[in-house]
C-alpha cells in the first residue's frame, strides 16, 4: 500500500537548490568574509576595523549559513534565499569602508537596504511569505524608504565628493537624511509591535522555540531603530548601541537555525512513532501522532467516503476546520482519496517533511482508525434508527390509546349509561326490565376488557400522572408483595417513563409466573446521568434470559434508548433485574 | 342541590346532566374544558363539581389539577373525579389531606344510576366516594402477614363499604341489616384492626384507606 501525502492547500512540489547553487553560496559567502575583513583593516574610515569587521560578520555569516540551510531544507518555503539575499546586501554595505570612491558610493547607496530587508524577513517567518496588509504595507515602506529616500539624499549631494551627486544641496539632503531615518526606525518599531502581537503563548512545548525566536526578531528590530535614533541625535554612546545592536541582529539567525535543529530532532521522534505503532497497536492514533509532532493540540478527522463527511474517531461527525487563527490542516490522501486530516498549530505548517514521514509510518493504522470510525458512525446510526423505531412505535400505541379512549370507550359509556337510564325508569315488563340489565352488564364487561386492551397498548396514567402514581398501581396490583421505592424527582423524560413502567411491569408479571417469590422489592433512582430501575425477588433464581421473549424484549427496550438490561438469577438465591437507562 | 360539570365527551356532558337532572339535582354549569368550570366554581360556588380526570388541551392531566385546586381554594365545593381508568396512586393524592367531600369513581359507575345520584349527593353533603375497584384493589393486595385474617367475612364486608365511603345507614341498607348492628360491626372491625376510632364517616374512610394501603 502506498501513502500519498499531499498538502491540501494547492502547492507544487518545490524543488531544492541544486549542489551547484549551495556551493556557489558557500564559496561567494566566504568571499565576502575575507573581503569585509581585508576592507575593514586596510581603510581608515573606522575606529576599531576588528571589532567592526567581527560584528559585521557576526551578521552575515549566520544569515548566509541559516539561508542556505533552510534553503535546502525547505525548499518551498523562499525563507531560505531571502535570508541568502539579506545577508549578501548586508555584506556588500562593507563597501563603504573602501577608499575607492565608487565602491564607497555603492556601499552608501545599500546602506539603509539591510535595515529593509531584516523587517523583510522577520515579517516573512516562517513561510517566507508576507501575509496580512499592515505588513505588506511596514515592509513596501521600509524598502521605499531606504531605496528611494537614500539615492534621493546622495543625489542631492549630502557628500559633495561622491561620484553621484548630481547637485550640491547638502542642506535638503541632510534634512531627508533625518527624515530617512526617523521614517525607518517608525517602522522597524511597527514591524516590532506586529510580530510581538501574534507573539504565541509560550505555554505549549512545541511553541517555546518560536516564541524565543520571535523574542530575538523584535529585540534585532528595536536595537536597530535605537541605533537610527542614537546616529541622528549624536548621543555619545553610539559605537555601544551599535554594538548591541549588531549583536542582537545577529543572534535572530541563530535563534533561527535553533528552531531548524528543534525540526530536526523532532523527526527522530517518528522513529519512535514507527516503533511504538508496531509494538502497541492502537486504535486511537492522536496521542501518539501529538507527540510524534509535539502538538497536544493535534485533531484527527477520518474521510467516511460512504457518509461523504468527516468524522472523529468517535465516529460523530465533525466538520473540517478550515486554516483558522493560529491552526493549520493538511489532508491525508490515500488513492486520490482523503483517508484523515490532520488539524494542527500553524508553527507546524513549514514541517512538510515531518508531516509527510509521519503520514508515512502511520499509514496503514490511520487506515485502520478510519475504518474504526466508519464503523462506529455506522452503529451510531443504527442505535438512531433503533430509538427512532421504538419512538415511532409508541408513539402509535399512545395515539391508539387515545383513539380507544375518546371513541369506543367513552361510547360504550354513555351506551351503559342510555340502558342504566332506561332500565331505572318503572317498567311494567319485568322481563325487559332484566334483559336490560343483563345488556347493562354485558357492555361494563366489554368495558372492563376493553380498560385491560387500553392500559396494556399504552399506560395513559404514565403520560398524565408519572412514573411514581404508575408504579403505585402496579405494585399494588401485582401478585405478591411488592415494597415500592421510587426517587426519581419529579417527571422524566417520556422515553425514560415507558421503559422504566415497562421494566418494572414485565418483571413484576415474569416474578408472579415463574420466581416463586414471597415478596419482591422495586427501586428506582436517579442519578446525576442515569436512572436505574431495579426489581429484587426472593424466588427460586434461574430465569432462563435467553428463551423467554419477555426478558429479551426488555433487553430490546431498554437498549434501544442507549441502556443496559443485567440479571442476576443464581438457581435458588432469587432474581435481580437491574436496569441503567441513561438520562441527561 | 347545585352541580357543575367539566367532561370533554358531549355524549357524556349530556347524559350526566340528563341523569342529575331526573334525579332532582340543579346541573347550573356544564363545560368541556377545566379553565372555564374552574372560572364559574370561583364566581358561583355550587355544591359538587364533576370532573373528567383527563381534559383538553393535553387530556394529559389538567381534570386532576383542577380537582386538587378546587380542593383547595373551595373546601364547601364537594369534589367528585370521574376517570376511564383507576389509579391507586391518583386515589390516594386526591385524599391525601381528607376524605371530606371527595369522590373518585370510574366511569361506569354513571350508568348504576341509582349508586351514582347517591355517590354526587354523598360528595356534595361532604362525605366520600371511592371507587369499589380502588377498595378492591387494596383489600386484594398481598401481604405477608395479612392483618385483615382477624376480620370474619361479614366484618370484610361492612370494611369494604366503609372504605367506598358508605354511612352507617349505608352499610345497613346494602347488606338488609338494622342500622344498630351495622354500628356495631363498624366499632368492632376498629377495635380488632387497632384503627383509632372516629364518629365522622369520611374521616374513617382516609383512616380505613390508610391502613389498607400500609
Amino acid at each position: 500500500m502506498t501513502v500519498v501525502a499531499r498538502m491540501s492547500s494547492a502547492v507544487g512540489p518545490a524543488r531544492g537548490p541544486g549542489p551547484w547553487a549551495l556551493w556557489a553560496t558557500v564559496v561567494t559567502g566566504f568571499g565576502t568574509l575575507v573581503a569585509s575583513i581585508t576592507l575593514a583593516m586596510a581603510g581608515d574610515e573606522l575606529v576599531r576595523p576588528g571589532l567592526q569587521a567581527l560584528l559585521f560578520n557576526w551578521i552575515t555569516v549566520p544569515y548566509l549559513i541559516s539561508g542556505t540551510l533552510a534553503w535546502w531544507r525547505r525548499p518551498a518555503s523562499r525563507l531560505g534565499p531571502l535570508m541568502i539575499t539579506t545577508g549578501f546586501v548586508m555584506a556588500l554595505t562593507a563597501l563603504q569602508w573602501s577608499t575607492v570612491p565608487a565602491l564607497f558610493a555603492i556601499g552608501h547607496l545599500l546602506d539603509l537596504a539591510p535595515a529593509a530587508m531584516f523587517v523583510h524577513v522577520f515579517l516573512a517567518y516562517p513561510t517566507g511569505r508576507v501575509e496580512g496588509r499592515l505588513r505588506r504595507v511596514v515592509v513596501v515602506s521600509a524598502y521605499a524608504t531606504a531605496v528611494v529616500l537614500q539615492l534621493a539624499k546622495i543625489l542631492l549631494g549630502l557628500d559633495p565628493d561622491s561620484p553621484f551627486a548630481v547637485a550640491a544641496q547638502p542642506a535638503i539632503a541632510s534634512r531627508i537624511e533625518q527624515v530617512e531615518l526617523i521614517t525607518m526606525s517608525a517602522l522597524l518599531l511597527t514591524a516590532a509591535v506586529l510580530l510581538l502581537v501574534r507573539r504565541p503563548a509560550g505555554g505549549r512545548a512545541r511553541r517555546r522555540p518560536v516564541a524565543l525566536l520571535v523574542d530575538t526578531f523584535g529585540l534585532a528590530l528595536v536595537m536597530l531603530a535605537v541605533l537610527y535614533i542614537a546616529g541622528l541625535r549624536g548621543w555619545q554612546h553610539v559605537e555601544t548601541v551599535r554594538h548591541v545592536a549588531f549583536a542582537a541582529l545577529g543572534l535572530a539567525p541563530v535563534a533561527f537555525l535553533l528552531g531548524l535543529l528543534n525540526a530536526r530532532l523532532a523527526r527522530t521522534d517518528v522513529g519512535a512513532l514507527l516503533v511504538e505503532l508496531r509494538e502497541h497497536p492502537t486504535s486511537d492514533l492522536r496521542e501518539p501522532l501529538a507527540r510524534a509532532l509535539h502538538d497536544p493540540s493535534l485533531t484527527l478527522a477520518y474521510w467516511l467516503p460512504q457518509y461523504g463527511s468527516w468524522a472523529d474517531g468517535e465516529g460523530h461527525p465533525v466538520a473540517l476546520p478550515g486554516s483558522g487563527e493560529g491552526r493549520a490542516t493538511r489532508v491525508i490522501q490515500r488513492d486520490h482519496e482523503p483517508l484523515v486530516a490532520l488539524e494542527f498549530d500553524r508553527s507546524l505548517e513549514d514541517e512538510h517533511e515531518l508531516l509527510d514521514a509521519i503520514a508515512a509510518v502511520a499509514g496503514i493504522a490511520l487506515e485502520n482508525s478510519r475504518l474504526q470510525a466508519e464503523l462506529r458512525a455506522r452503529l451510531h446510526e443504527l442505535q438512531g434508527s433503533r430509538a427512532r423505531i421504538v419512538e415511532a412505535g409508541q408513539t402509535e400505541r399512545k395515539r391508539l390509546e387515545r383513539n380507544l379512549h375518546d371513541g369506543a370507550q367513552q361510547r360504550l359509556v354513555a351506551l351503559a349509561l342510555e340502558l342504566g337510564l332506561i332500565a331505572s325508569k318503572p317498567a311494567d315488563d319485568a322481563e325487559t326490565k332484566a334483559r336490560l340489565v343483563r345488556a347493562k352488564r354485558e357492555v361494563t364487561a366489554s368495558l372492563d376488557e376493553l380498560r385491560d386492551v387500553a392500559r396494556g397498548i399504552h399506560p395513559a396514567v404514565l403520560t398524565g400522572h408519572g412514573l411514581v402514581v404508575a408504579l403505585e398501581s402496579l405494585a399494588a396490583q401485582a401478585a405478591l408483595p411488592v415494597e415500592l421505592e421510587v426517587a426519581v424527582g419529579g417527571r422524566l423524560p417520556e422515553h425514560i417513563e415507558v421503559a422504566a413502567y415497562y421494566v418494572v411491569s414485565e418483571s413484576l408479571t415474569n416474578i408472579g409466573k415463574h420466581a416463586h417469590a414471597s415478596s419482591a422489592v422495586v427501586r428506582v433512582v436517579r442519578s446525576a446521568d442515569q436512572v436505574v430501575v431495579e426489581v429484587v425477588d426472593d424466588g427460586i433464581g434461574g430465569a432462563d434470559t435467553e428463551h423467554g421473549s419477555g426478558l429479551r424484549g426488555l433487553a430490546d427496550r431498554v437498549e434501544a434508548i442507549g441502556g443496559r438490561l443485567r440479571i442476576w438469577s443464581p438457581a435458588g438465591g432469587g432474581t435481580r433485574l437491574e436496569a441503567e437507562i441513561p438520562c441527561e | 342541590m347545585r352541580v357543575a360539570i367539566a367532561e370533554d365527551s358531549l355524549l357524556l356532558r349530556e347524559g350526566l346532566t340528563r341523569i342529575l337532572g331526573d334525579a332532582g339535582l340543579d346541573v347550573v354549569a356544564s363545560y368541556d374544558n377545566a379553565d372555564d368550570l374552574l372560572r364559574f366554581v370561583r364566581s358561583f360556588p355550587p355544591e359538587v363539581a364533576i370532573l373528567d380526570i383527563r381534559l383538553p388541551p393535553t387530556h394529559n392531566d389538567e381534570g386532576m389539577r383542577a380537582a386538587l385546586r378546587i380542593r383547595e381554594q373551595h373546601p364547601g365545593v364537594g369534589v367528585l373525579v370521574l376517570s376511564q381508568y383507576l389509579e391507586l396512586g391518583l386515589a390516594m393524592q386526591l385524599l391525601s389531606e381528607s376524605a371530606e367531600g371527595v369522590g373518585y369513581l370510574l366511569k361506569d359507575r354513571i350508568s348504576d344510576v341509582e349508586d351514582f345520584t347517591g355517590a354526587v349527593r354523598r360528595v356534595a353533603g361532604g362525605g366520600s366516594a371511592v371507587d369499589p375497584k380502588i377498595v378492591s384493589t387494596l383489600l386484594k393486595r398481598r401481604r405477608n402477614d395479612d392483618p385483615l385474617a382477624v376480620l370474619t367475612p361479614r366484618e370484610r364486608q361492612v370494611l369494604e363499604l366503609m372504605a367506598t365511603g358508605a354511612s352507617n345507614q349505608g352499610i345497613a341498607d346494602e347488606l338488609v341489616i338494622t342500622l344498630r348492628a351495622a354500628e356495631k360491626y363498624v366499632s368492632g372491625i376498629f377495635t380488632k384492626l387497632g384503627i383509632p376510632s372516629t364518629r365522622s364517616e369520611s374521616r374513617r374512610v382516609l383512616a380505613v384507606l390508610l391502613f389498607l394501603r400500609a
